[in-house]
């Protein structure tokens, strides 16, 4: 079969089953909700409120009606593109998303970038120093990204760099003395858009020490698989042939390996950014960043219902797309790849 | 020599080896700049403002009144609004937006509360009656805690423009109380004419010393009311922000980003080492008075805690003292009363002291000790750390003192989880808090006591359920009523009595008392609270520089 149709189909199939798959993980999150302990009415007016106050709270948010009944509801208004309302504050859920979903986009994507300069940077010193003290540094390095764990070492550079050194704030996502610009939601792009240099300037203030803690801690995966990736690629015979034709040694890494050797980055940059997507969560709790896993978490105390299903089905929609987009690119660029 | 020196070989590897010294070189410059402007932005006149930044634990999701119910929102409102009375340090009542105190008659069934003139909304529109009846009609249909005032007002009337009358469906003496909440403070009519049936969460038009500005979840901003009917705040205005945990709340003080912190949800080593930077002359502390009380509630309708003497030797084998030091280091104080001493003073140690040898025999007369192990599952809200530290230090305790006679099964389990059980009686013994929703006796022992079917010891239906005791008593509930029928001096009497018995039943161990307590920077004048523990940020001033 041509390459292309196969790409095409296998693409349309996975169009085919995304909505299935959404299905599938907003009913699991619907039932497993009512299934655990806990109650929503609870969250909101304490365990003291009598029965009729109760009662009738329940009818208001409509958990009186039979189960099957709450989930038909919940699967027509899924269709209908609306997401419900916050059970303990009444605020449409989907501007919830909309309000924290760029904070979390935002703190991604600059995690990603400091992540992978940083990978790509150790990761190259450590296969241009192959099993010297550079390279050994780099590798130790790379492991203790993936043994720190992330509430850790976002307590320590707090300590470090906001507390010690009073550089930077401790938490939060704009300073509270000034007024947030508000056009896309991402801060940083507002800000430039405003052409307001000191809401910029607070605004990389406080995303600085989030972003290079989750960066930091994310650049160990990008670092190890440059340089496993690059090694496999130099050890093998068309590197072989390239150097006995005297083609230089950065030459040869940065032409002939890096190009292969960063498909099976791709794909891990793909996974990492369908990941971040859903939030950092820890990072998210210990800088307080306003993010949509910090949210996602609060809804789930509160059993806040209509709230967490709606940040699920967001969630896991964006995961689907994104992995099949990371699909497609790595379809684009590697012509070994079959479907 | 020459030769060697000549090697083209040697020669490149010189050449690389500068280049790469180059580099290097390079790649310090650009770090030694990044360095530097971080440390030029962190000069920035950002904070240089004659404004107060107030940090709180959590976030505010709404701030009307007829949803709020976390203390950092009602904090906020009580800013936002004023009440009708407030309840002074010493627990008098003092007028705000009423001009006197209530007048009460027709066999306590009907209350007259005069109003305050002149008194502006935030929108420009007058404060009167009307204002506070919608205020109170909305509450008690929409208000998520309106079951606390519903059952007792059976109508509202306004005979004139400054005179709210209530007509109660039974005397209700704690009705004063009830009118400080903050929960009730009057709202505009004409700014929430389209929010009658629902809530506003995002705007607040009420007539309190300041007005909102801004307002999202992690952040508010509140600025003095020009037109207030009262002395004018002594500060410009306040960023009110709202981080999530303890040490973000803790390291943000430490390092001066905010000037105030407010204790609400600041664990108990972060509030010590804060305690001992005001000691130090770093940081200025203030307290409230102590409305907190931690308890353990005991299930006393099955095995083995429905035998009054194991409850009772429970109560013998609480070294609240050891407690109070291990867990919080001494800032949370021993409480041997289900009412906070400051509403009631002369009660003050009625349940009894730490006593390991009146415990054992009392054990021993239940049968326990010489062969047989009395085994109490102990439940901790696992989210609350100072609940898990009580909990492991009393389980140790009673392994030193009574291994022979006792066990304690330890048992974490998320909060939500054990307010929804709590009334299905899974918790044999479960610790928990509670804060009255006024400063009275009567918010402390009703919602813990009171019963409305009680056969033998059991309650059937009522408070005591919901608060997993299922202990009722006809006394205790004849000396409620009572109480709701006496003032002052006569219904104090009552309420003490019904304490009384509560530590005869042995259904509840009281074990701490807690202050709110705020830690504010050196330029900032010492924090001072209310008689229901709230701040007064009006009061707050910043020395500018």
């Amino acid at each position: 079969m041509n390459r292309q149709r196969a790409l095409f189909k296998y693409l349309a199939s996975r169009l085919a089953i995304a909505p299935l798959m959404i299905w599938l993980i907003s009913s699991l999150v619907f039932v497993l909700l009512r299934i655990a302990p806990g109650d929503p009415v609870d969250a909101i007016l304490g365990n003291r409120a009598n029965e009729v106050a109760r009662e009738a709270l329940r009818a208001k948010l409509g958990l009186d009606l039979p189960l099957i009944k709450q989930y038909l509801i919940f699967i027509l208004n899924l269709l209908n593109g609306d997401l419900g309302k916050s059970l303990t504050t009444q605020e449409p859920v989907s501007e919830i998303i909309l309000r924290s979903l760029p904070a979390s986009i935002e703190l991604s994507f600059c995690a990603l970038v400091i992540a992978i300069l940083i990978g790509i940077i150790v990761g190259f010193q450590g296969i241009s120093n192959r099993n010297k003290r550079t390279d050994l540094i780099g590798r130790v390095y790379g492991i203790s990204t993936y043994a720190i764990p992330p509430f850790w070492a976002a307590m320590i550079v707090q300590l470090i760099f906001a507390v010690t050194l009073g550089w930077l704030p401790i938490g939060g996502r704009f300073p509270p003395t000034l007024t947030e610009p508000n056009i896309t939601g991402f801060l940083l792009i507002d800000s430039i858009l405003n052409r307001d240099l000191i809401s910029l300037q607070g605004a990389i203030r406080h995303i600085l020490l989030p972003a290079s803690t989750l960066g930091i801690l994310l650049s160990g995966i990008f670092s190890r698989s440059l340089r496993l990736n690059l090694e496999q690629q130099l050890d093998s015979p068309f590197v072989e042939a390239a150097r006995s034709r005297g083609i230089s040694k950065s030459r040869i890494i940065v032409n002939h390996a890096l190009p292969n050797a960063l498909l099976p980055i791709l794909t891990i940059t793909g996974l990492t950014i369908a990941s971040l997507v859903g939030g950092a969560l820890l990072i998210e709790v210990t800088f307080s960043w306003p993010g949509i896993a910090l949210n996602l978490q609060e809804a789930i105390n509160q059993r806040d219902y209509t709230v967490v299903q709606g940040i699920v089905v967001v969630i896991s929609s964006l995961m689907v797309l994104i992995s099949l987009t990371v699909d497609m690119i790595i379809a684009y660029v590697d012509p070994r790849v079959r479907y | 020599m020459d030769s060697r020196k000549n090697d083209p070989r040697e020669i490149k590897t010189k050449v690389d080896s500068y280049y790469k010294k180059k580099s290097y070189s390079y790649l310090l410059k650009l770090l030694t700049i990044f360095i530097l402007s971080i440390t030029q932005l962190s000069c920035s006149p950002v904070k240089k403002q004659n404004r107060i930044i107030i940090a709180s634990a959590g976030k505010i999701d709404s701030l009307d009144p007829a949803q709020a119910s976390t203390l950092r929102a009602l904090q906020l409102i009580s800013a936002l609004g004023d009440p009708l009375y407030r309840i002074d340090y010493e627990g008098n009542l003092i007028p705000k937006l009423a001009k006197e105190k209530p007048k009460v008659f027709n066999n306590g069934l009907t209350i007259d509360i005069p109003l305050r003139e002149g008194v502006l909304f935030h929108d420009g529109t007058i404060f009167n009656a009307k204002a506070m009846e919608f205020s109170l009609k909305r509450f008690m249909k929409i208000g998520t805690q309106s079951y606390v005032i519903s059952d007792r007002i059976k109508d509202i009337e306004t005979p004139s423009s400054y005179l709210l009358r209530i007509h109660l469906t039974k005397p209700s003496s704690s009705i004063n109380g009830l009118l400080t909440s903050i929960n009730l403070t009057p709202i505009s009519p004409t700014a929430y004419a389209n929010h009658k049936d629902v809530f506003l969460n995002k705007k607040f038009i009420g007539t309190g010393p300041y007005k909102l500005i801004s307002f999202q979840p992690e952040k508010q901003r509140i600025e003095p009311f020009d037109s207030y009917w009262e002395k004018s705040p002594q500060n410009e205005g306040i960023d009110y922000i709202n981080f999530i945990n303890s040490s973000s709340l803790f390291g943000a003080i430490k390092s001066g980003e905010v000037d105030l912190l407010l204790s609400n949800s600041v664990e108990d080593g972060h509030r010590l080492a804060l305690n001992r930077m005001s000691q130090q002359g770093k940081l200025l502390e203030g307290e409230g008075p102590a409305m907190e009380i931690g308890y353990i509630t005991f299930k006393t309708n099955s095995e083995p805690l429905n035998n009054k003497l194991i409850r009772q030797a429970l109560s013998y084998s609480l070294n609240r003292k050891l407690i109070t030091k291990k867990v919080s280091f001494g800032l949370r104080e021993p409480l041997r009363s289900i009412v906070p001493p400051i509403l009631n003073k002369d009660n003050k140690n009625l349940w009894p002291e730490y006593n390991p040898q009146i415990a054992r025999e009392l054990l021993q007369s239940s049968g326990y000790c010489s062969k047989k192990k009395l085994e109490i599952p102990l439940t901790f809200r696992s989210n609350v750390p100072a609940d898990k530290l009580l909990a492991l230090i009393w389980q140790e305790q009673i392994k030193r003192d009574l291994s022979d006679c006792m066990i304690l099964e330890l048992n974490g389990v998320e909060s939500t989880t054990v307010y929804k059980q709590l009334s299905e009686g899974v918790y044999s013994a479960v610790i928990l808090d509670w804060t009255g929703a006024y400063p009275d006796a009567e918010a402390y022992l009703s919602p813990l006591l009171s019963c409305e079917e009680i056969i033998k010891d059991k309650c059937l239906s009522g408070e005591a359920v919901i608060s997993g005791s299922f202990w009722g008593s006809h006394e205790v509930q004849q000396g409620l009523n009572q109480s709701e029928k006496n003032q002052g001096f006569n219904r104090l009497q009552d309420l003490k009595e019904v304490e009384q018995y509560a530590l005869k039943g042995a259904a509840y161990l009281p074990v701490w008392l807690v202050k709110p307590r705020a830690w504010a920077q050196l330029n900032i004048s010492k924090p001072e609270f209310d008689g229901s523990g709230l701040l007064l940020l009006d009061r707050i001033k910043k020395q500018v520089e």
